[in-house]
């Protein structure tokens, strides 16, 4: 069944993705319908956006906005920050953001050690302690056996932090960059140092430079392992990490290589492997391929058997390299503003990136600040893991009082969801595009699981508050006011009148019926009203 | 990616601790069944979809059979006439007055007697020696390999999803993973496809009868009145594959076997394959056109069961249970098995030579069943390599037909495919003639 809008739109015959992912590298030109679109919505906030960098507060109203779902958000500034730099926004969330004002909340995530965590900190060394063994000690505890308990874990951890942790926009860049530099969580050999990965590679420098991200992930054992080399020598060259280098990477499978480059990049990178010993990371200068090497106009005469520090130079020109630019400012477009961004934020984006020297921090500020972001409300479709998480905190759920059961709960049911997080079963990462995400089976996964969470059938073991807790303490009078309350509590606003007097239908009411605290609406409907707004569109787009 | 190390969940015997918990499936399966949530999402890596057909489909409705953790073809279908074969199995080799007698050269394992008829009777065959491009043994890599199909090439989809993705845009169970939660890897990319349980469990958790389905369904579409295009196009589809599963749950379904001996199993398998006997003769108005189902539990480094006892242990058990689910499937059809063609794929097969333990460990070339009306049955095609030590690949049978040969053949003169090429870049045109063309 054909799903693609563009190409229902656009009636043509030749289905050709103009952002799949195998050509994301590729300078990011959108095709003009979505220009349109983008236009017009930033016509709506351009004016109030000008000059100020983070548009100014409007009044939280539905208005008028772009086409993809633009009527149904709140074209209100700090939701919008929240809904794209966050999980989801929860009351607690807003409450912050408005206390610190937009551009002081950004700084603060931006530096995220200025966030005191501590309690989520506490909580996923509590309940995942092994997450945080070496991977000698890891190796040794197993021995000779080997476990994919390591990786449950991790996943478990992961969602852990994505539903709790304040440090949102760091957890929103690691789940970012998890998927750029993709290691399958669950692939055998990176059974004992994946989670070490997630540490040392991605957390360390989740908002660092992508240049120190991408040199550490080259010294891991865990990348070594997955693209195979620790296999690679001088005389048999493995070429898989050498070509995802490349393709995925850094400079992007349109970046402008040939296949010679990505021979050279495969023996230059020789000598990069793991010491069997201790499953740790091993330079083994008897593997290096020794003679002049060029890739892409980097070359250096690579005289010495020690390759290190060719290979290091090699890496900082490739995470330098303006196609480098180009690919990760079109994926954090990707992520943070819409399917279809245009060249010159990329561009602009990419500007930022290079004359930064890969920092992904002033990159990031640019995106927010741009009138693109600002103009690009409702443009997103939640994918599964995001619905998930966002439906977790906006319920208000807790973690089990002890262990980690209704923790590892939650991260199955993101597998039931289609979307375990790290668990991508190939290099490049989950795809971030809506169309990518269409499925009957992935809608109607995502409605029961909205269902469970509100009537807390699963994951039994985590703690939901009180449903009452979610309408103010003074009952509303009527259904119609029940459901303007639940709406503004769940996705801060209130519903169209079409779809209040939907669900109004679904409970047989009509808006001006009285409330009593007996009424069903209040007692056992009142998780069935609050998973029909979270299936809804104010809920599914961000 | 290799791994060295086999660790996917639910194989077993392979240095992991237990099988019990990665189960990831199972584990969920366990959270699944307690929400009565069910299905995933298609995880689909974007790529450039094809360019497609206009017409409906009118070919036969592709069943494919994952039997993972690596069948044993050697034990399978069994090359008696070859005498490397018992000297390389001194323990769990079959002796040839054990087996069901396929050829002079070949007899298929005692356990799966059940499925002779369809062999005596033309609709069942089997290929031998059948292989792919990768050289490995790892469970994880030869699967998703396998899956891809483009050896050779940087294309990240499934070729599943590359044949859907030729045709006509169709229903909702156009493509269906049938008895599981999540799509195969096969079904990557940006064809949607339809994962589920079974067909009785695709509905909405917690409405129980048809008045609260109904009440959650007009509620769910009108909720989306207004939405953007990429929430209403699954949003509709969804509604209709929910009501398509609500009539069918209506009208039921009982089995056309009137033999019990014929009756499916009552396990995951003969589940699943009960359901595709279900949609398949519902018709056009549900659309399969392609089911996938699978069927694990292959891996068996150690006690697969002793030659001379072929009708007690592990081997003979799975393959009873797995003869016995495809003879009720094939009884079930009837007449529509003529529009049906079944094939099974293993990721690799096993090692010639017998370990220590009544096992055997991982291989390379595999064996291949093919049911249904158009196949060329009655017939083990391929081209064997001899298990004579010098002929091995590793100490391997070696793959003398590659395995997408036989999909391509398939999807060409049972599914009206034109331009596998596109689904299987860079395969020759080379075909073995293991189906008739659909006329």
């Amino acid at each position: 069944m054909d799903q693609d809008p563009r190409r229902q739109a656009e009636g043509v015959s030749s289905v050709h993705q103009p952002h799949s992912r195998d050509e994301i590298g590729r300078s990011p030109a959108a095709p003009a319908p979505s220009r349109r679109q983008l236009f017009r919505a930033v016509g709506v906030l351009a004016a109030v956006g000008a000059g100020t960098g983070l548009v100014e507060a409007v009044e939280s109203a539905p208005a008028e906005a772009a086409a993809g779902g633009g009527p149904l958000l709140a074209i209100d500034p700090d939701l919008h920050l929240l809904r794209r730099a966050t999980y989801g926004p929860t009351p607690a969330s807003l409450a912050e953001l408005k206390r610190l004002g937009r551009q002081n909340w950004l700084d603060q995530q931006l530096n995220p050690g200025t966030i005191d965590d501590t309690a989520c900190h506490q909580l996923v060394n509590k309940r995942f302690p092994r997450l945080l063994w070496s991977i000698d000690h890891a190796r040794r505890h197993y021995a000779p056996d080997i476990t994919y308990d390591m990786m449950r874990w991790l996943g478990g951890a992961t969602v852990t932090r994505a539903v709790w942790s304040k440090r949102q926009l760091f957890e929103v860049m690691v789940e970012f960059w998890s998927n750029h530099l993709n290691i399958t969580n669950f692939s055998g050999p990176t059974w004992n140092t994946r989670h070490d990965y997630d540490r040392v590679v991605i957390r360390q420098h989740a908002l660092g430079r992508f240049e120190d991200m991408l040199w550490a992930s080259a010294n891991h054992p865990a990348m070594m392992a997955y693209l195979n080399n620790d296999e690679s020598t001088k005389v048999e060259p493995n070429e898989n990490y050498g070509r995802e280098l490349l393709e995925l990477h850094t400079v992007g499978v349109d970046g402008g290589y040939t296949e010679a480059d990505m021979h050279q990049s495969a023996l230059i990178m020789t000598g990069f492997g793991i010491d069997p010993a201790t499953d740790g990371f091993q330079y083994t200068a008897g593997n290096h391929y020794v003679g002049p090497v060029s890739v892409m106009g980097f070359s250096d005469p690579n005289g010495n058997a020690d390759g290190h520090a060719v290979g290091q130079a090699y890496l900082s020109y490739l995470a330098n390299h303006r196609s480098t630019a180009v690919h990760i400012a079109t994926k954090l477009c990707l992520r943070f503003v819409s399917d279809t961004p245009s060249v010159t934020l990329v561009n602009q984006l990419a500007d930022v990136y290079q004359n930064n020297q890969t920092d992904v921090v002033p990159v990031l500020q640019a995106l927010f600040d741009s009138a693109e972001f600002a103009g690009s409300v409702g443009k997103k479709v939640r994918r599964p893991y995001e619905d998930l998480v966002a439906a977790t905190r906006i319920l208000g759920y807790q973690p089990d009082k002890a262990g980690n059961e209704g923790l590892m709960d939650l991260y199955w049911v993101a597998n039931a969801m289609g979307q375990l997080p790290l668990a991508w079963p190939q290099p490049n990462g989950y795809p971030d595009e809506a169309v990518a995400w269409q499925s009957a089976s992935g809608t109607l996964q995502r409605w029961n699981t909205h269902r469970a969470l509100a009537s807390h059938w699963w994951p039994h073991k985590l703690r939901r508050p009180n449903p009452r807790t979610w309408l103010p303490k003074r009952l509303p009078r009527t259904h119609g006011a029940v459901i303007d309350a639940l709406a503004k509590r769940m996705v801060f606003r209130t519903l169209t009148p079409a779809h209040r007097g939907a669900i109004l239908e679904f409970l047989g009411h009509r808006a001006g019926d009285p409330v009593t605290r007996s009424s069903g609406i209040v007692n056992d409907r009142l998780p069935h009203v609050v998973a029909l707004i979270l299936d809804a569109p104010y809920h599914a787009l961000r | 990616m290799t791994t060295p190390t086999d660790l996917r969940p639910g194989t077993k015997e392979c240095g992991c601790p237990d099988d019990t918990g990665g189960m990831s499936r199972r584990a969920f399966l366990a959270g699944a069944t307690a929400t009565g949530a069910l299905a995933g999402l298609t995880s689909v890596g974007l790529s450039t979809r094809l360019a497609f057909a206009s017409a409906p489909y009118t070919g036969d409705v592709l069943v494919v059979l994952s039997l993972r953790g690596g069948m044993d073809g050697l034990n399978v279908v069994v090359p008696h006439g070859d005498n490397d074969y018992l000297t390389q199995r001194p323990t769990i080799g079959i002796p040839t007055n054990a087996l069901l007698n396929l050829d002079g050269m070949f007899g298929l394992h005692p356990a799966m007697v059940k499925l002779m008829p369809w062999w005596n009777d033309g609709r069942l065959g089997f290929v031998h020696a059948v292989g792919q491009d990768s050289p490995s043994r790892s469970h994880f890599d030869a699967m998703a390999e396998m899956e891809r199909a483009a050896p050779g090439s940087g294309l990240r989809t499934g070729w599943l999803d590359r044949t859907l993705g030729l045709r006509a845009p169709g229903t909702a169970f156009q493509g269906c993973q049938i008895g599981s939660g999540m799509p195969a890897d096969m079904f990557t990319g940006p064809s949607p496809e339809l994962a589920m349980w079974s067909v009785d469990d695709f509905q909405l958790s917690g409405a129980d009868n048809s008045a609260e389905r109904a009440r959650w369904s007009a509620a769910l579409s009108a909720l989306h009145d207004g939405a953007p295009h990429s929430l209403t196009a699954p949003v509709t589809t969804t509604m209709d594959a929910l009501a398509t599963t609500d009539a069918l749950k209506t009208a039921g379904y009982v089995p056309d076997i009137t033999d019990p001996n014929l009756a499916y199993p009552d396990t995951d398998l003969g589940k699943a394959l009960t359901d595709v006997a279900r949609l398949i003769k519902a018709g056009p108005q549900v659309g399969l056109q392609v089911a996938a189902v699978d069927y694990g539990d292959w891996d068996m480094h150690a006690d697969m069961g002793l030659g001379n006892q072929p009708d007690t242990g592990w081997l003979p058990d799975h393959l009873a249970e797995f003869s016995g689910a495809l003879a009720a499937f094939a009884t079930d059809l009837g007449s529509k098995l003529a529009d049906v063609t079944v094939i099974t794929l293993t990721e690799f097969g096993r090692r010639v030579e017998e370990n220590g333990s009544n096992g055997v460990d991982h291989g390379h070339g595999q064996a291949v069943l093919l049911l249904g009306g158009g196949v060329h049955g009655g017939h083990v095609h391929g081209v064997w390599p001899t298990l004579a030590p010098g002929a091995l690949d590793d100490g391997d049978l070696k793959a003398t037909t590659d395995y997408r040969a036989l999909l391509a053949e398939i999807l060409e003169k049972r599914c009206g495919a034109s331009g596998v090429s596109q689904v299987f870049p860079g395969l020759g045109t080379e075909r073995l003639g293991v189906v008739a063309q659909r006329t």
